[in-house]
């Protein structure tokens, strides 16, 4: 799965370095190293909004404050869902 | 101007002041010519201070003037003797000068009065220049000509330079052997001659233990081929004009530039390829590159331009940014190494639509911003002795 975070000139004043930092963290500490693709764009066509984020065909608007509350409320959340759905398809 | 051949001169200088004084008491002084010469005059003013730059600044500005206007040579210095003001200490009118006139990148003449006699590093070594003495007003002048090769390297300085480590490093200062040797080892690197001054200089100041004890100037001259480069930022005001934009800018030969995520997004499509944003950030204030097939460099717009100029002022000032952005691999560094010592010739490619999110008071960044960004820019560039066209689309 990609998350896809924005590093045109808006989102980068808004902090994507910072949002990028924290989702590395994130994906690390709870080892989804494997499952989870982190990559730029450099507009999302959002610039009002940023930090642009896109996941899983929707934009978020992220900020350095809320990256972590977007991670474990949406992310994690989807990958469960994501791995039950791939446990029942291989039983 | 007509070029002659694809030759064209690298010229760059900078001084150190006399320790404790505000006014260089040396001076530079460069003018164009019809035809395509340059003449570009150093001169040192007798003492230091106020007295010694009023000097120097008259005598470079009548000889670069009066030679510029192709006048001849004797009548330049009877002016200079006939308008220096006379020292009430001294009871002398008195500047030495260098003059080297570069000729349709063809050859150049030197004309030496009392400086230090002109370096010439030919394949990384020194060449001695054959000269003629003959006496002007009075005065008795050295004259050199020498055809033009690809990577000569002149270094005119004032005789400040040599005397840097006298009673302290050197008994008799950084003696005309000790200069060669050091730059000749600089030579094979291809530093650009605001770098090679730049480094000659710091070396100088060092022997001088920070207090320069004499005004110290060094003008390096570097002959190299031309290379053009184009820089494409932001879309065009009107979509419909995206093609042509693109057509003209990759139509053009050398390396391409493309700034701006829109920008960047056109550019792909353009070009019928993927653009892939990096995540890596080599500096924390600079956004990451990206790569598109076919362009040799992508960053993102206003932000990297931004720290470009910073770069581009601070090259012509004392340089001292140089080591950052000659080794970062962030998309400024990249940009400035590109434009400061790779082009010669840069095309601007200017779109000049305005994003709705840039207008936002809260952001650092404005549509007018950006606008006066590439107009500085280019004539910071200009400055260096690039030859600049913008088109605005």
């Amino acid at each position: 799965m990609n998350i896809t975070v924005c590093i045109g000139s808006s989102c980068h004043l808004k902090g994507s370095r910072v949002v990028v930092g924290r989702l590395e963290r994130l994906i690390l500490e709870n080892g989804l190293k494997d499952q989870i693709d982190l990559c730029g764009t450099f507009c999302l066509g959002c610039c009002q909004s940023g930090v642009s984020v896109q996941f899983d065909g929707a934009y978020y608007s992220l900020s350095p404050e809320n990256t972590e509350r977007f991670f474990i409320e949406t992310v994690l959340p989807l990958l469960r869902d994501e791995r039950v759905a791939g446990m029942r398809r291989s039983d | 101007m007509r070029a002659y051949n694809n030759l064209c001169a690298d010229i760059g200088y900078m001084s150190l002041n006399h320790a404790g004084e505000q006014l260089c008491g040396d001076h530079i002084e460069i003018a164009g010519q019809d035809g395509g010469s340059t003449v570009i005059v150093l001169a040192d003013g007798l003492g230091s201070g106020v007295k010694a730059n009023i000097l120097s600044t008259i005598t470079s500005k009548i000889i670069s003037t009066m030679l510029a206007a192709g006048l001849n040579l004797t009548d330049c210095v009877e002016t200079i003797a006939a308008t220096l003001p006379v020292c009430g200490e001294r009871g002398i009118a008195y500047s030495t000068f260098t003059i080297l006139r570069l000729v349709g990148n063809e050859r150049a003449e030197i004309i030496q009065y009392d400086n230090p006699p002109v370096i010439l590093l030919r394949e990384g070594t020194c060449v001695e220049l054959p000269s003629v003495s003959l006496t002007v007003g009075g005065k008795r002048i050295v004259r050199t000509d020498v055809a033009l090769r690809e990577n000569d390297v002149f270094i005119a300085m004032s005789d400040g330079v040599e005397h840097a480590g006298v009673g302290g490093v050197y008994n008799f200062g950084w003696r005309r052997e000790d200069i060669v040797r050091y730059m000749e080892t600089l030579w094979h690197v291809g530093f650009t001659a605001k770098t090679l001054t730049t480094i000659l200089l710091q070396e100088t100041d060092r022997l001088y233990d920070g207090k320069p004890g004499d005004d110290a100037t060094v003008c390096t001259v570097r002959i190299r081929t031309r290379v053009p480069m184009n820089l494409l930022c932001g879309p065009p005001a009107n979509r419909d004009d995206n093609e042509k934009m693109m057509s003209l800018f990759f139509g053009k030969e050398g390396k391409h530039i493309v700034c701006g995520g829109t920008t960047s997004a056109i550019a792909a499509e353009y070009l019928g390829q993927s653009l892939q944003a990096d995540l890596d950030f080599p500096d924390p204030d600079i956004p990451p590159t990206a790569r598109i097939a076919g362009v040799d460099l992508v960053t993102e717009g206003v932000v990297t331009i931004n720290r470009v100029l910073e770069y581009a002022k601070n090259y012509l000032a004392d340089n001292s940014g140089y080591a950052r952005w000659s080794v970062g691999k962030d998309g400024a560094s990249r940009i400035a190494r590109l434009l400061f010592e790779e082009a010669t010739d840069i095309n601007f490619f200017v779109g000049c639509a305005v994003n709705p999110a840039h207008q936002n008071p809260d952001l650092p960044i404005s549509f007018s911003l950006k606008m006066r960004l590439v107009e500085e820019l280019s004539d910071c560039l200009a400055r260096m002795g690039k030859r600049i066209k913008t088109s605005y689309f």
